[in-house]
């Protein structure tokens, strides 16, 4: 699996600079909104990752490989994780900084909560992918996307404006409900993806 | 110990299958498979390293059933080459030996860095700008670097130069050195094949039509060159298959253990057997 998560690392390198520019640009605006997207933009790379094994065929060989479906599967849900993790990390680390420089209210809370929608999101959209390949489950990757991040940019925003930049009362219990829906549909998805997988090399 | 066994293997596609398919390749030895494009010769592969299941029969490779979990291990064994090398784009061939040596217990990073150099192979241009020849060249540096004990090429040998062919098959011949080598080798160029293989298997349309040592197939046969009141006098089950030799008379693959001692025979080559037998051009 480690050489399947370096794999997607090399092929997404080149990309990988448009995508810093676009989590720190979002993380930069001002709105819950961006920030909230900043995040779940990340959960896009196993997509683009797909999208090159498809049109290289890479599956072919892959299948004459020493990996099992399972490596190539939870492959992608593990590098999907590593991004959304780093861009976690580096949108909360300029949010931090802007909060300082120009005195901007900073919320955790709502990088917390982009990271477990971008999580959902991956989840949802990845069996797919693996069910009807990257340009049919692309649509309907983009669909729940919109929705996902405007949920959570709508809660952000609610937070924001409740609380006037501080934590709001309520962030507890949706986080936890968020955490659950993440690990659940998580642990749904990926035995999930697994069989659309197999189904589709057979 | 046969390093390929298939066993009445079937798989169905709609429009085509593979019927009652039973191919065995000896350990240490290389074998050939032949037949026009959709045969079935790339499925056969498929089939043979697990990465699709067939309908009914069995298939098992380096003593190891190819539907067990087991076999995952087994890959580490074998070098395949398929009829275009399928790896991303953006990678350049110190990417791909990173990825291998993560992928491969026993990569041998200096073997691969060899390969490199001897194929005359850029590390570091994107896999993209590669010619056809340079990444089937690359995708036999990644077959070879492992150390494998069986070898699976499908069209390996296609879009290389006629030197840089003759060198790879060098190399796998070179291969085959070591008594546990194996080798399965499809190709369309017919006298790679017969330069290089111990035994041929021709598959026409789904069906394994034969699976022999090469040296008893050009045996078998013998090529009629002559005219059509000649081939008259033999027995009919004697002539395989026949055509016009353009010159009024007719040219003829002729089972030799049928025809009368004496009767004039040329020796075949294997293409002059498989042409025969492919374009169906037995008229009796």
């Amino acid at each position: 699996m480690k050489a399947l998560i370096l794999k997607d690392t090399y092929v997404i390198w080149r990309q990988m600079k448009y995508f810093l520019v676009m989590i720190l640009l979002f993380s930069a605006l001002p709105s819950g909104f961006n920030n909230a997207f900043a995040v779940i933009y990340a959960a896009m790379m196993p997509y683009t990752a797909l999208a090159y094994d498809e049109r290289s065929k890479w599956d072919q060989m892959a299948a004459m490989m020493p990996y099992s479906a399972r490596d190539v599967v939870l492959g992608k849900y593990v590098f999907g994780w590593l991004c959304i993790g780093a861009a976690a990390v580096l949108s909360g680390l300029l949010q931090a900084v802007l909060s300082l420089v120009i005195h901007r209210a900073f919320l955790p809370s709502v990088i917390a909560l982009s990271v477990l929608g971008a999580l959902c999101i991956l989840a949802i959209t990845l069996p797919l992918m693996f069910r009807m390949g990257v340009e049919k489950g692309r649509l309907a990757m983009f669909l729940i996307i919109f929705l996902v991040c405007g949920g959570a940019g709508a809660i952000a925003s609610i937070a924001e404006s409740m609380g006037g930049g501080t934590a709001f009362a309520f962030q507890g219990p949706i986080l936890a409900a968020m955490l659950i829906a993440a690990v659940v549909l998580n642990v749904v998805s990926i035995p999930l993806s697994q069989k659309f997988y197999q189904r589709r090399q057979s | 110990m046969n390093a390929i066994e298939l066993s009445h293997i079937n798989k169905s596609f709609g429009d085509f299958a593979i019927r009652d398919l039973n191919l065995t390749v000896p350990s240490g030895t290389i074998c050939g498979l032949v037949g026009e494009n959709g045969a079935g010769k790339s499925t056969t592969i498929r089939l043979l390293m697990g990465a699709l299941r067939p309908d009914s029969g069995t298939a098992s490779v380096l003593g190891t059933d190819v539907s067990s979990p087991e076999f995952r291990e087994v890959k580490e064994d074998v070098g395949v080459v398929l009829d275009e090398a399928y790896f991303p784009e953006s990678l350049n061939a110190v990417q791909v030996g990173k990825i291998m040596a993560a992928t491969y217990r026993r990569w041998d990073q200096k073997l691969y860095d060899g390969y490199l150099k001897r194929f005359d192979l850029p590390p570091s241009k994107q896999f993209k700008d590669f010619s056809r020849g340079m990444r089937m060249k690359l995708a036999i540096a990644v077959a070879l670097s492992h150390q494998p004990k069986l070898l699976v090429l499908d069209e390996a040998t296609a879009g290389l130069d006629p030197i840089v062919r003759d060198e790879v098959l060098d190399i796998f011949n070179e291969f085959t050195r070591e008594e546990d080598h194996s080798i399965l080798i499809s190709s369309h160029i017919l006298s790679d094949l017969e330069k290089l293989c111990d035994y041929i298997a021709f598959i026409h349309q789904g069906n394994l039509l034969f699976c022999e040592e090469k040296d008893r197939l050009l045996e078998e046969y013998g090529i009629f060159t002559d005219s059509a009141e000649q081939l008259e006098c033999l027995l009919p089950e004697a002539i395989v298959a026949r055509e016009p030799n353009g010159y009024g008379g007719v040219r003829a693959l002729i089972r030799r253990d049928l025809a009368p001692a004496g009767f004039q025979l040329e020796k075949p080559s294997v293409e002059d057997i498989v042409l025969f037998l492919v374009k169906g051009a037995k008229t009796r």
